[in-house]
């Protein structure tokens, strides 16, 4: 039940590993997040990650938290990166660990929704036309609205 | 509130840091706490905002976040001192 922010590659097997620990729930959910070569304006060659560490810290331990009363999880991890990260390089990764895939699965996405909209972090993209910030984008913020709607659950 | 001393701390990220040239610095609200009881995020940003153009410009876009110690506030919350008060341009984190 942990969050870290880091600027090294994620190492994925070792995170899962250190979730799933020695207490095995039913039901282990995962989602990890890779750097894209394109965008819905250019090609990228390279993403800067900007972050606002305290706040993304505290955002961070929240949201877990509250995957982790709303989906009954015995274990949470949300790992994000800052800092310069190439194209396929692991950006995010988190996990939930319950009884039922239903429950992992949800708290998965309700995790990746919220923190993509919620937690301070600013990508900025280099590409042939050069360097921009990426803009939020609506769909992302109808993901996030649907947990608050109530429409997902 | 006594005056002289009284100061928060202004963060700025992203295209705003970019913008303004700062990232990060103390602000003294004696001034304008003492012309008012209750200083609230919207005066802190009328305060920046007679900076100049540029800082009006970028303090007054619709989509602006403030995070008051934080924490995502709307312009009517209450500001005192020793807070950190942040202004950035919506998250494009994960």
């Amino acid at each position: 039940m942990s969050v870290s922010l880091q600027s090294e590659m994620i190492d994925v097997a070792a995170e899962y590993t250190e979730l799933v620990g020695d207490r095995p729930g039913a039901a282990v959910a995962t989602f990890t997040g890779y750097v894209r070569d394109h965008s819905d304006q250019q090609a990228v060659a390279e993403l800067e990650l900007e972050h606002y560490p305290e706040m993304a810290l505290k955002v961070l331990e929240d949201l877990g938290q509250l995957a982790a009363e709303r989906f009954e999880l015995s274990n949470w991890r949300i790992v994000h990166r800052f800092g310069p990260l190439a194209v396929w390089e692991t950006i995010v990764w988190v996990g939930a660990v319950a009884d039922h895939r239903g429950e992992a699965i949800s708290a998965c996405e309700l995790m990746m929704d919220t923190l993509k909209t919620d937690a301070p972090f600013w990508k900025r993209e280099q590409g042939p036309a050069g360097e921009h910030w990426v803009a939020s984008r609506d769909s992302d913020m109808a993901r996030r609205a649907r947990w608050q709607s109530g429409e997902a659950q | 509130m006594a005056s002289g001393s009284v100061s928060i701390t202004i963060k700025l990220f992203s295209a705003l840091r970019e913008a303004l040239g700062e990232s990060e610095f103390e602000l003294a609200i004696s001034d304008i706490s003492e012309a008012s009881e209750q200083v609230d995020v919207a005066a802190i940003k009328a305060l920046l905002s007679q900076r100049g153009a540029v800082w009006k410009v970028a303090l007054n876009q619709p989509n602006l976040v403030h995070a008051l110690n934080h924490k995502v506030v709307f312009t009517d919350a209450m500001v005192s001192e020793g807070d950190e008060l942040a202004f950035f341009p919506p998250m494009t984190g994960g």
